[in-house]
Formats: C-alpha cells, structure tokens, sequence
C-alpha cells in the first residue's frame, strides 16, 4: 500500500507538472524564438552528421503505385526513377537516353539513336526492344493518354537494330519531342517487370534507368530510394533519398524542426506542405535554405461549363467572379508576396502566350453590374442572388493539403458573399479532384497549368481530353471553333499561323473567363542550409535530386 | 462455464451478420451511385448511360440484392474487400497492415490506462475527501476536456522538438509509441479512474464491508477485500477500452502519422475511396463485438454470478 | 424535485450550472452581443494583435476572433445539445414503448439497440460523414443514430421497474391511457438517469466534433466552430501561440463545466446517500462512464 501511494503520487506530480509545462509553454514560446532554434540546431547538427549523403523528404501523399505507365503514383519519385528518350531544358530539347535523333523531311517519322550500355535497375539492358515494348504498353492502354496528343498519333514503333528505334506518326505533329520527354507515359521500365506482356494491369517490379532505385517501400509510411552506382550519367551524390508520409502542416514542421525529414517542396499537385510563415520560421532558425524557382505556372479556378445547374456554366457568372477576386490582397496577404497576382492563364514569357488580352481588374461593382445584367438579382432581403427560382450557388474544391487553397477560397467566399453569390467550399484530396475534373463533377475546383514545359501546348491539349479540361470548355459557345484550332495548331508547321492560332485560343478561352486566374506560382523547396545543387527542371513536377549534394 | 459460453456466441454469431448487413447497406445508401463512383475514381472521360449500365452489370449491382449482400460477404470471408478507388491496390493489403498498427497502438494504451486509471481510482477512493482524491478529480476534468490534438501538438512540441527526447510522428521505433500513447492515455484515464472510484466507494459501503469490521477483520484485511472486488471493475474496463481505444484512434493518428486504421480511414474519405471506407467499417465493428464477447465471457468467469445475469 | 435540490447544495454543481448557462446564453444572444460581424474578411487585419475594437485579436482572415468565439457557440454546443435532445427523445420513445409493451415489440427493439450499440461511435460517425460527406449537419446526424440506443436502453429499465410498481398497476386496471400513465409516472422516474447520461455523453460529443472539425471533416467554411478555430490556429501555433489560447480554453471551460455537472448529478444520484430500492437503477447509470467515451 505504501509503494502504491508514492507511486500515485508521483504519477499525479508528473501529470500536474505536465499540465503546467503545457500551459506554460504556449505563453512562453511567443517570446522564447532563441531558444526554440537552440534546440533545433542540435536535432539538425546530428542529422547532417549522419546524412551527409541522404535526404529525407516529407509528402502528404504516399508515392503510390510506381507503374510509370499508369497516373497514382507520386511523379516526383517516378521522376528519379524512370527516364524519358529526351529531356526538355531551358536550352531546348536535349539527348536523354536517346543521344541523337533525325527527323524526316515531312516531320512524321523520328529515328532515336539510343544510349548505348544503359541497363535498367534489374540488369536487363536498355534497348531498342525495351523502347518498343515500352511504346506498345503505353498504347495499348490508349484511353488513359489520350490527354497527351502524340499517344494518338503513332502509327508505328520499330527496332531498326539493337540501339536504333524509328518512330512513325500519322500526322506531323510538333510537340511530339515535348511530350516524350515528359514524366510520363513514354518513360522506360524494364520489359522483365511487365505483367502479362504490358503496364495496365500492373508490373512486378519498378525497375527504371534512372538515378535512383526504390529499395523500400511501406505504404503510408516511407519509401527508399538509393543511388544507381552503375547509373550512365554517374552514380548520384546523395546516396539515399527517403519519401516519409505525413500530414501537411505541424506534423511535417515539426518534423523538419526536429530534423527527422530535412527536405519539403512543392508537391505535383502544387501544394505546398508547409505555409509561408513556417517556411521563413526554419530559414530564421539557420539550419534551412529556401530555394524558390522562376514562376512556373499559373494558380487558377477552374470553372465547369459544361454542367447543368452549375451557375458558372454562364460567361457572366465567371467573368463576375473574375472580377470579385483582389489578387493583390491573396498576393500580399495569403503568400506574402512570394506569389505574384496572375491576371491570366499563360503569363506572357509563355511562348506563344505574348498576346493582347483584356485585363479583367478586381472590380466589386463590375461584378455586380455583370451579375444583374444577366438575370440573377438579388431580392429584397434576400441574402443570394436567384435566376429563374434557383441559387446563384457553386461548390468549390480544393486539395484539403493545401492550407494556402483553404485560405484563398475562404478568401474569395467572402467577398462573393458580398455580392449575393455562395460558394460552398469542400476539401478533399487531389486524387479526388483530379477525378472530379476528370468526370466533371464539380462547379469550381483549383488547379494549376502544367508549367514551362507543358505550357501552353499540353495545357492546351488538354482543353479538349476528358480526364483534364474538357468539362471545363465544352460548355461555351466557341466550342467547335476552339477545338477545330487546337486540332490545327498542334499539326500546323508554319511558325507564323501556328501563333496566330494559339492566339486565337487564348483569347476565346479568355474572353469565356473558364480558367480564372489567381497567381503565378512557383516550386519551393526547403532544404537543409548546407545542400548545395538545388536546381529546378521546366517542370514543376520533378527534381534533379541527382545534382544534388553536401 | 461451458453453457455461458455457447450462449454467448450464440449471441454473438447472428449479431455479426446483422453487423455485417448494417455496413453493407450503408454504402448502397450513398446518395451517389456506386457505379459512377467507379468510373470516376477509374478517371472515365465520358460517363455515357451504356457504360454505368454496363459498370452496374459488372459491379453485380443488378442481381438481387440478398445475392449482392451473400456475395459480398463471401468475398470479404476471402478478405476479398475489393480494390481502393485511389491507388488500385487491393484494400486488404492497405488494411491489414494499418489494422496491425492500430491494434498494437491500442493495446499498449490499454494496459497504460488500466494501470493507471486502477491506481489512482483506488488511491482516492480510499483517501475520499483528501486533496490528493479532490485534486486527482479535479484534474481528471481538466484532462478530459483537452481537446487530444491540442495536447498532443504540445507534448509533440515540448518532448520530441525543445526536449529532442522523442520523435515527432511516425512508427519507426519503441519510442514513436510513447507520445501517442501517453495523449490517449491521458484523455481515457481521466474517464475510467472515476468508474474504479466510484466502484470502491460504493464497495466500500456495501455490507460485506460493515460484517468484515465487525467481525474483527484488520483493517488492511478489509481494504484487500474491497480492492480485490474493485478489480473486477479494471478488468471490465479493460473489455471495454480497447474496441473504444480501437474506434477512436483516428485524431490521434491523424496528429502523430501513425500509420493506422484512423489515418487510413480519414484519407479514403476526403478522396471517396468507398471500399476502403467499407471495409473500415467492418473490420472495426466486427472487432468490437469480437473483443467485447471475449471481454464478457472473461468477466463472467473471474464472476460468477454475471454468467445467470447476463445471458 | 429531488436531483433539482440536491444539485443546488453542491456548489461545484452550481459553479458548473451558471457557467453552461452565461455559454448557452451568449450563443442564444450571438447577433446582440457578438462586437463584430464574425464572418467580414478582413484581409489587412490578418492575424492583428488585440485591439479596442478586436479585444482578442483577428484571425488568418482578418475576422474577429471573438466574434467567432461567440458565435461558435452555436455550433460547438448548441447544436450539439440540440442532437442530444433528438436522441434522448428518440430514445425515450423506443425505450418506453419496449419497457411499457414487453414481448415481441420488446425483443426486436433491443436487438436493434445491440446492433446499434455494436458499432463504435467514432466509427459509425466516420462512415456516415465518409457516406454523406463532412459537415456538421452529418455529424449530428450520426450523433442522433448513435446515442438514441443507449437512452432506449436505460429508459426501458426504469420503465420495466416502475411498469411493476402498484399504482402503475392500478392505473392500467382502471383504464387510465397508455399516453397519460407513460407521461404522468414513467417520465419523471426515469428522468435522473436520462440526466446522467446525457450529461455524460455531452463532453464526448462536444470534443468529437471539434476533433472532427480538425479532421476537416467537421463543420465547412466559413461558419465559427471552436475546433476548426482551433485547428486554424494550430497551423501558426509556433509563430502566433496567442491564437490557441481563446478556442482551446472555450472548448476546455465548456466541457470542463459539463463534466463537472455530470459528476454532481451522479453523486446526487449516488447509491450512498440513497435507499437501496433505488440503487438498481444507479448501477445501470453506472454505464455512464463507459458510454461516456463510447461517442
């Protein structure tokens, strides 16, 4: 019984002791800055100490399934993984695993010489019937990429010898070395992994050629990827790179604080895990760099024209929510000016993107006048506008990770509020907004263009496939007519009408306002103080971890 | 014995069809439809009315509905609980391992809280009208109303991040335990030290109580006598916390990414992952009336006279 | 009434009694009393420290917080208590009707309870928020098909007790209505129970939907409730700690207040200072504890 007492009192000491440390904490910690980074620096210190050659990156999102072939997977990971015949840099198109190419007369056919002594992860060598069988999986699964023009547009995949593989299209088609070099479809794995003779029901194995091979992976919890000693372009600095789960916000911060992930960037989704504040927070504390990219893309609301009893399906709906958004406060306040107000879809460094536009300024009363002319008036007393009986009411989504979606769309439900129009909000996960987008389920959702390298022409492109932007466009009136261009502009080879087209789109899409712009943004990374190499690619969905290092 | 013990899963058997039922006809009450669901999650650019008959005909969804029900829990006999919307990957081989974790998570915060909850029940019981019995209560109160994300963001912050004592999050090692456990077991403690209390206050005025001091007993004779009656009440407990702890580990994992049932869950439903969703269910509910038949039939066999009263 | 009596001895009881009230007060008077529209975004006020205007400050969106901490009210407890109306009347409905009528009625009414009862309620709430999708509509709505089980429950066996006693006896003899016998003697007996568990479950369920809302499943914007305030503050909690103070302590104060009225009412019920007819009765209270934490 004696034991028994000392012992509770203990226990009951420890929990008092713990409450007061709790209470005492939240005051003390506004004012207690050095002392907090004191503490980080040790938990940092050791982490450098061991992990000279390893980074440990935080996602909201497992990597998923690695098939590079298929569309869950975390693209960053297949991006180190898996590689594409060639690369899209700022210089241009450069050789990958492709070293030269030739290209016919009339554009149709392409001739890639490939890498000579490349082998996939599991020691098959990487050739030209590796190329072909890779091309004939991808195509055999034609539905999934029909976004991406080129899938349409083979007509043949031949090995002309061991390293020679000609590639024959049914149409010109200039983009057709953009899209191969993308993230995916048209990357390589090896042909031992596939199931059944191809990719859509699953592979065995994720082996790519890549600079780095996945050695570990728990679902939900953290997957490993090490160096490829033999990988051609030599074998990487930092030797390990870890993928941890966990949620956005405190969770990864303090993780990153303690120093058990070092690394955060913007996901492929462009969500970042921690806000601003918290970023600047670790860069005070000494022991984190914050490497920002140009601007990549352009943050928008997508508006669904095409769905019945969805108000913004009508131009003046759009062109009035347009109007309510002050890009200039999101911009200050929301991204402390880290992110610049975005007055259109394709900012104008863009290529092709240099075209007259009319700007739609932040203007309530414009909004209001747009509102009223097209019918939905609002009643006295009434807190929603009506037309016809029915509510000028829309739900938008956002990505439930991104705490900086939730803010901007609060943000822009209040002001619309003001003007008699509600907005309900739902986050959920990107995986379902993509699939809302791509069903068409929605009235309003965030998203991104696709960034340097796909833009504008694969953003373009997918103006017109379902899994991306057709629900977005098929409801306005010019709907023919923009997809008749679009179908012209991706086979045109004059220079000239190939620009006027492209300007023709961007003005129908513009004066339709189906894409509402918010701001440019740009991949960030948060990366250990001592990282060197921090580089982008002209996509905001890779990067080259491989230049990376101490 | 024996008998007790038949009647009680003979209880128990019809109790988990009709669970299973419940759980099954949830998801047909979705006021989507499933086979639209389906070829969303599947990114199918035109949903035509040929193709969602077609899904429908696949899906079985045309056969009667009894059928559906035998088939689906046919499959799920099979751990057959379908494929995840999301990542294509069969739920069960998302499932089973989060189950494990929340599992082990859960019964290492249930010895925590009957440990504790038994020794401080019993302290202020026997102490009644102390300070240490009027402060542990008091300070139960305030414990339970913390919201558990709010003390463990502050423990997280405190001991893993200033102190650089624990991890912050994550299952890596023995010590990824100790946070997590210590945020439930606070929040449950402060609940099940009451029922331990209350259970020897009114032990302790029960007549065997008042015939023990007559009869001579020591003092500390009798105390043992009431403890040994109390026990019972942690024992009951125990059956009672874990499909509890079980069910409402979601924040809690939520906050320390503990790769389990609760994190599993929130995910699939913020991307409509219904056959996860589904299979949550069952597996949690079919758990819970698991657990709590094995906890009844325990309690009737350290007391007897539960076994004529309960069935 | 008795438990009315002994309540206002005790003077936790009544410390608890006043605090709910000047709560369930504000929030009833929110429109009257609330300083600032709590819903006028503000972006240039973001995050701005307290001032005579804002006497605790303004959030990420330049709203006020205590505004938003009135108003929040409504959804953090009122609503919640409203659900917990709807399920103890739902429950004393089935619990009446099963421990009045025995029998059949009886027999599948109690089944449904089990089955009922063997779904956690952090579970059922999650299928039904992950069925009908988050907000808070759907997570009352998963209160009221939960927790009626566990009032039908309890009601039955006072009804069953009181069913047997004499002057209930008679009144079924002579003819008296089944309405006016359940309204006239069946009600007031089985009420202190109903006040234990209701008093019991009402902290669960006030920290269930603000765990809920940081789940983000909870209530949608841009409506106040104490858990997402909570959680918007938790995500510059390093930065501005300030910000955690005002919802944590509301929803702290706020159930601590409600726990300590649940526990006055079960010592006013409790088996010491009562005859041992009626001790029963307080054993099945006794669940309280357990149900308590089952949601």
């Amino acid at each position: 019984m004696r034991r028994k007492r000392t012992l509770a009192r203990t226990l009951m000491t420890l929990t008092l002791s713990l409450t007061l440390i709790a209470g005492c904490s939240a005051g003390e910690n506004a004012g207690s800055g050095n002392n907090a980074s004191a503490g980080n620096n040790a938990g940092a210190g050791e982490a450098s100490a061991r992990s000279k050659t390893s980074l440990t990156y935080a996602s909201a999102k497992d990597i998923n399934d690695m098939n590079p072939h298929l569309y869950t997977g975390s693209m960053p990971a297949q991006g180190i993984v898996y590689e594409s015949l060639v690369e899209n840099t700022k210089e241009g198109i450069k050789p990958l695993l492709a070293e030269s190419w030739d290209i016919s007369a009339d554009g149709k056919t392409y001739t890639f010489h490939l890498r000579q002594g490349v082998t996939f992860h599991d020691g098959e060598p990487f050739n030209a019937e590796a190329v072909k069988a890779n091309f004939e999986a991808v195509l055999a699964n034609g539905e999934k990429h029909a976004w991406i023009k080129l899938s349409t547009k083979i007509a043949s995949v031949e090995a002309k010898d061991e390293y020679t593989v000609v590639l024959t299209l049914t149409d010109t088609y200039y983009p057709a070395l953009v899209e191969l070099s993308m993230t995916r479809p048209f990357v390589f794995i090896s042909p031992k992994d596939f199931k059944e003779g191809g990719t859509k029901d699953g592979v065995n194995g994720f082996h790519g050629t890549g600079p780095y091979k996945l050695t570990k992976h728990e679902p939900e919890q953290h997957a490993v990827f090490e160096a490829n000693e033999s990988y051609w372009g030599g074998a990487p600095t930092i030797k390990t790179i870890t993928s941890k789960v966990l949620p956005a916000g405190e969770t990864t911060f303090l993780a990153l604080q303690k120093g058990e992930v070092d690394f955060v960037f913007t996901d492929d989704r462009g969500a970042d895990s921690i806000d601003i504040g918290a970023m600047n927070q670790l860069v005070e504390s000494g022991d984190y760099q914050l490497v920002r990219s140009e601007p990549m893309n352009t943050k928008m609301i997508v508006a669904n024209t095409s769905k019945e009893g969805n108000p913004a399906a009508e131009t003046a709906v759009r062109e009035a929510i347009w109007h309510a958004i002050d890009r200039e406060a999101i911009s200050e306040a929301i991204f402390a000016g880290t992110e610049k107000p975005a007055d259109r879809l394709f900012s104008e460094n863009v290529n092709y993107a240099d075209v007259e536009l009319s700007k739609r300024e932040y203007d309530l009363e414009r909004a209001k006048t747009l509102l009223d002319e097209a019918g939905w008036t609002l009643g006295a007393g009434d807190p929603v506008r009506k037309k016809n009986g029915a509510e000028l009411a829309m739900k938008l989504y956002y990505d439930s990770n991104s705490s900086s979606q939730k803010t901007q769309a609060e943000f822009i439900q209040s002001t619309l509020s003001e003007l008699g129009a509600k907005l309900e909000l739902i986050g959920e996960e990107s995986s379902s907004i993509a699939s809302r987008r791509a069903s068409g389920d929605y009235d309003l959702l965030f998203n991104q263009t696709w960034g340097l390298a796909y833009d504008p022409q694969s953003t373009i492109t997918a103006f017109t496939t379902a899994s991306s932007y057709l629900h977005a466009t098929s409801g306005i009136e010019q709907a023919e007519e923009l997809y008749q261009k679009i179908d012209e502009v991706m086979v045109s080879t004059d220079g000239e009408a190939r620009k006027a087209l492209y300007a023709d789109i961007m003005r129908i899409v513009h004066d339709e306002a189906v894409f509402i712009p918010l701001t440019n943004g740009s991949v960030t990374v948060v990366a250990p103080a001592e990282l060197k190499g921090i580089a982008f690619k002209q996509t905001q969905f890779e990067l080259p971890f491989e230049r990376m290092g101490y | 014995m024996a008998p007790y013990i038949a009647r009680r899963l003979l209880l128990t058997v019809p109790l988990l069809i009709v669970v299973s039922f419940v759980t099954f006809l949830l998801i047909r009450l979705s006021p989507m439809d499933p086979a639209e669901v389906v070829l969303q999650a599947q990114e199918t650019p035109q949903i035509t009315e040929e193709l969602l008959a077609q899904t429908r005909e696949e899906l079985g969804m045309n056969d009667p509905f009894l059928l559906q029900y035998a088939n689906w829990l046919m499959s799920c006999f099979r751990l057959d609980f379908g494929e995840s919307y999301v990542s294509g990957q069969p739920v069960w081989s998302l499932i089973g391992p989060a189950f494990a974790n929340t599992l082990s998570l859960t019964l290492i915060s249930s010895v925590f809280i009957i440990v504790l909850s038994t020794l401080l029940g019993v302290v202020s019981a026997l102490r009644e009208g102390s300070l240490a019995d009027k402060s542990t209560r008091g300070l139960s109160f305030f414990l339970t109303a913390i919201p558990s994300y709010g003390l463990a963001s502050v423990l997280i912050w405190l001991l893993a991040v200033k102190l650089d004592w624990l991890p912050t999050s994550g299952m890596d090692s023995a010590a990824s335990f100790v946070l997590p456990v210590a945020v439930i077991a606070v929040n449950y403690v402060g609940i099940y030290f009451r029922t331990v209390r209350s259970s020897v206050l009114s032990n302790k005025n029960e007549e065997y109580v008042l015939y023990a001091r007559a009869s001579g007993l020591s003092e500390r004779a009798v105390t043992m006598r009431i403890l040994r009656n109390s026990l019972q009440v942690a024992v009951a407990i125990f059956g009672m916390s874990i499909p509890i702890i079980l069910g409402s580990t979601v924040v809690i994992e939520n906050v320390f990414a503990w790769p389990g049932l609760g994190r599993l869950s929130v995910k699939a439903i913020l991307s409509r992952d219904f056959p996860i969703i589904q299979a949550y269910v069952l597996i949690v509910a079919v758990a819970f009336v698991v657990i709590n038949t094995v906890s009844d039939i325990v309690n009737a066999a350290i007391n007897p006279k539960l076994r004529s009263e309960r069935a | 009434m008795s438990l009315w009596n002994q309540l206002s001895k005790d003077k936790w009881a009544v410390a608890s009694m006043s605090v709910i009230g000047v709560i369930l007060l504000a929030g009833v008077l929110a429109p009257w009393i609330a300083p600032n529209d709590p819903y006028a975004v503000q972006m240039r006020l973001r995050f701005a420290s307290p001032s005579w205007e804002y006497w605790l400050g303004n959030d990420h969106l330049g709203r006020c917080i205590l505004s938003r901490i009135i108003y929040g009210i409504r959804h953090s407890i009122l609503w919640v208590l409203a659900a917990l109306a709807a399920s103890v009347l739902i429950g004393a409905l089935i619990g009446f009707a099963a421990g009045y009528f025995r029998g059949r009625t009886d027999a599948v009414l109690m089944r449904i309870c089990d089955v009922m009862l063997s779904f956690p309620g952090y579970v059922m709430m999650l299928a039904i928020v992950g069925i009908l999708g988050p907000g808070l509509e759907n997570i009352l709505l998963a209160f009221i098909v939960m927790k009626w089980a566990w009032f039908a429950r309890v009601i039955r066996t006072s009804v069953m007790q009181y069913a047997e006693m004499d002057y209930v006896r008679f009144a079924k003899a002579v003819g008296i209505r089944h309405r006016t016998i359940l309204i006239r003697h069946m009600l007031p007996a089985a009420l202190p129970d109903i006040a234990v568990i209701a008093s019991g479950s009402i902290c669960s369920m006030i920290l269930q939907v603000s765990g809920l809302s940081f789940l983000s499943l909870g209530i949608q914007a841009p409506y106040a409730e104490w858990g997402m305030m909570l959680n918007e503050a938790r995500a510059v909690m390093f930065s501005r700690p300030e910000l955690m103070l005002a919802p944590g302590l509301a929803i702290v104060i706020s159930v601590m207040a409600f726990n300590f009225l649940a526990d006055s009412i079960q010592v006013a019920l409790d088996p010491k200072l009562r005859t041992k007819s009626a001790r029963r009765r307080t054993k099945e209270a006794e669940n309280k504890a357990y149900e308590y934490v089952r949601g």
